[in-house]
């Protein structure tokens, strides 16, 4: 091997890769075009909020009675989860208008309150009719679940207030007729009144389930997605560009007509395929830096990066080898690919179908059962998933240590493989 | 006498069962000029590249100083220059220059300095730092000469260095050929232009159907394969009836006609000159010009073959 061979071939390929326009769109305008859009298009800013149900509601209690249907709107308008508006109330003036609202699609869902609601809650049992838009089923059951749970809060409430008032009335006149501290037996010390709250507490609310909130150590919130979807980005470039510099590196040469007069130089195959790898791997490195500068500085992606911790530089490793082993695996295509035409369009195509199938660009439990095998034995899924697991959720190494293994043995053997390939390729180019 | 800085020994080739070369054998020496002449899918293309270590014969072998070409070594002594363009179009004059130094393990200031010292030498220092993609074919075509030399070669090796230039760019090309055989480099030249042979060759091969048919100095084949003289008629018309007219009366050698002119092949052209003239004045053909000249080797491929070497 001489170095000033390897050079001048990587510093060849170097140049006229960052002179082609073709070339600099696919390995860094594609994959920031589809980072960015991922980032503001299909995940924007709010995505990770409590979701804001849009209700209708048509309200033909006109009582001036201190409980009525205003008073349940102002309730609806004023309820939160986690400092954001369960509810954007829109009013209606009758049913026909606000059915059709829903049915088009604007309304998540519809309330109904009736004549004489307040008068029926304060004396009995009030009525309500409830619309749930049926868009898709997953806003349906967001919607009706939203409502179930707000209802059953807003009953919770009444009962508890009724309970009270209930208690003041038994108070004020069943007392006296019974001493105060008279007590049922049966339940200890208990005096009869704190008896009767108790019992009446567990007519309206039989269970009192309380609920607490626990953060996972991975967190699905907006910028640990979008730390997520810039390795993605990052592989699915990887994926393709790695592909096509293996699977140009002769057929490119010899279709521009100098791999003869490189052949006849005394620099040696190996001089070639140093110099022509280290330019990949250069190009998909920058590409790569570049991905996370933009995902963490553009977008607000959460990529921690501690130079003090060894995971990290492990996590670091991953892009060169990838870039290795997609080369490797691209040098493997050009025993087919015997165009530059060719090469480029299967490795843009394998390259994205992989991205897409293998758990790169969408998780792999978002995809069929038999389509996650893929994921499983593809080694640029491992290394994304190394990498993935380390700067964005912080794995520790143990967590990550048998898959490194894996992806540095699987590397070395297909690079291996691209090697015979990419000899035989060459030797069948030059005696043709 | 020094031992051949090239040998070619008995080197045969076939591609997909059909023969591209048989049995070729030569050597070359330094200061010297080898021209292997013959018309497209003659082999000369087949024996560079086998030369030059791109592509292996089936049988034979071949020496560069003693060395395979299959040896870096031998390879760092040749400098080739296909037929096709050998530049890069999204790289400038220089840096396709310092690309191919960087090849021959030169780099630095030292690169640079050979680079634009070859730039100068063939004309095009002033388009050094311009894009390929903005050169003219010809300005290519010198590229690809200098890149040639880039690595200060011993045996130059040159496939049709001067197809698709035009007349004054193919004359200054073979100046500086010349001009490095001087320094007691060897070339090898594959042509098909006769000219391109006769100008620069001291020795010249004659190959057809990927056979050497004949092997001497320019001036030996001519005498040895060549005609004495070639007659060159020119008329103004009735072409078929002259040529019928001419060939009752030359019986020893070919008549052909091109681009309006008509050569004819004689052995003693003092006596058949007042033959062809009689017999076209007979026919009352009027003839613009006769001219009498000496057999170039288009003439000898054509004795040898039957065949012009265009077809």
């Amino acid at each position: 091997m001489k170095w000033p061979a390897v050079k001048a071939f990587m510093l060849k390929n170097l140049k006229l890769t960052l002179r082609s326009k073709a070339d600099v769109f696919w390995i860094f305008a594609w994959p920031t075009i589809w980072l960015l859009m991922t980032a503001y298009i299909f995940l924007p800013p709010a995505v990770g909020q409590p979701t804001t149900l849009t209700i209708g509601v048509v309200n033909q209690d006109s009582s001036q009675l201190p409980v009525n249907g205003s008073m349940l709107i102002q309730i609806l308008n004023a309820s939160e989860y986690h400092g954001a508006s369960l509810f954007e109330i829109k009013l209606y003036e009758n049913r026909s208008v606000l059915i059709e609202d829903i049915k088009g699609g604007r309304l998540d869902a519809g309330i109904l309150i009736p004549e004489n609601f307040g008068k029926n809650l304060i004396i009995g049992q009030a009525s309500l009719r409830i619309y749930i838009g049926m868009r898709d089923l997953q806003s349906a059951q967001i919607a009706e679940y939203t409502l179930r749970g707000f209802f059953e809060n807003l009953n919770k409430g009444i009962a508890l207030r009724k309970i009270d008032e209930s208690l003041r009335y038994i108070k004020l006149y069943a007392l006296r007729y019974m001493p105060e501290n008279f007590s049922i037996p049966a339940n200890g010390n208990l005096s009869w009144m704190e008896f009767m709250r108790r019992w009446m507490l567990g007519l309206a609310s039989p269970i009192n389930a309380s609920f607490t909130s626990i953060k996972p150590e991975a967190l699905a919130d907006r910028p640990s997605i979008l730390g997520w979807y810039t390795f993605g980005a990052l592989g699915m470039s990887m994926l393709y560009s790695g592909l096509m510099f293996g699977s140009l590196m002769a057929v490119e040469e010899r279709e521009r007509g100098t791999l003869r007069r490189i052949l006849a130089s005394p620099a040696t195959s190996t001089d070639m395929l140093l110099g022509k790898t280290l330019a990949g791997m250069i190009v998909l490195g920058a590409m790569a830096f570049f991905m996370i500068l933009l995902g963490v500085y553009l977008c607000g992606a959460r990529i921690a990066w501690n130079p003090l911790r060894l995971e990290d530089w492990i996590a670091a490793l991953m892009i060169p080898l990838i870039a290795l082993l997609m080369i490797g695996l691209g040098m493997l295509l050009s025993l087919i690919a015997r165009s530059v035409k060719s090469a480029t369009n299967l490795s843009v195509v394998i390259g994205l179908m992989l991205a897409f199938t293998a758990g790169i660009w969408f998780p792999s439990w978002w995809l069929p059962s038999w389509m996650q095998v893929i994921g499983e034995i593809f080694p640029g899924t491992w290394a994304i998933e190394i990498a993935r697991s380390i700067l964005v959720y912080n794995a520790p190494l143990s967590e990550v240590a048998l898959d490194v293994v894996k992806v540095v043995i699987s590397t070395a053997a297909i690079y291996i493989l691209g090697i015979l390939a990419y000899r035989r390729v060459l030797r069948r180019y030059a005696e043709a | 006498m020094d031992p051949p800085i090239l040998s070619v020994k008995n080197i045969s080739r076939r591609y997909c069962g059909r023969i591209a070369i048989e049995n070729i054998c030569f050597d070359v020496f330094r200061g010297e000029v080898l021209a292997l002449l013959g018309p497209n899918g003659a082999g000369k293309t087949t024996v560079l590249r086998i030369v030059s270590g791109i592509a292996r014969p089936d049988n034979g072998y071949v020496r560069i100083n003693g060395l395979n070409p299959s040896d870096p070594r031998a390879r760092s002594l040749i400098g080739y220059c296909p037929q096709e363009p050998i530049v890069y179009d999204d790289l400038t004059g220089l840096e396709n220059m310092l690309f191919y130094a960087g090849l021959y393990g030169l780099s630095g200031s030292e690169a640079r300095r050979r680079c634009m010292n070859l730039l100068e030498f063939i004309g095009l220092s002033d388009y050094a730092n311009r894009l390929v993609k903005t050169y003219s074919g010809g300005m290519k075509k010198r590229l690809s000469f200098a890149i040639a030399l880039i690595g200060d070669p011993r045996l130059l090796i040159l496939d049709e260095p001067t197809t698709g230039m035009d007349p004054q760019a193919r004359r200054e090309i073979w100046a500086k050929i010349l001009e490095i055989v001087k320094e007691g480099r060897a070339v090898i030249v594959a042509t098909h232009y006769m000219e391109e042979a006769e100008q620069l060759a001291d020795r010249v091969i004659i190959m057809d159907r990927g056979r050497i048919i004949a092997e001497g100095v320019p001036e030996e084949l001519k005498t040895r394969y060549g005609p004495r003289a070639v007659i060159l008629l020119k008329i103004l018309d009735r072409h078929a009836e002259v040529l019928d007219a001419l060939r009752g009366i030359v019986s020893e050698g070919e008549i052909l006609e091109e681009d309006g002119e008509i050569k004819i092949h004689v052995d003693d052209p003092d006596e058949a000159v007042p033959r062809i003239v009689s017999r076209l004045l007979q026919e009352g053909i009027k003839l613009e010009m006769l001219r009498v000249i000496r057999p170039t080797l288009e003439d000898v491929f054509l004795r040898l073959t039957g065949r012009r070497l265009s077809e």
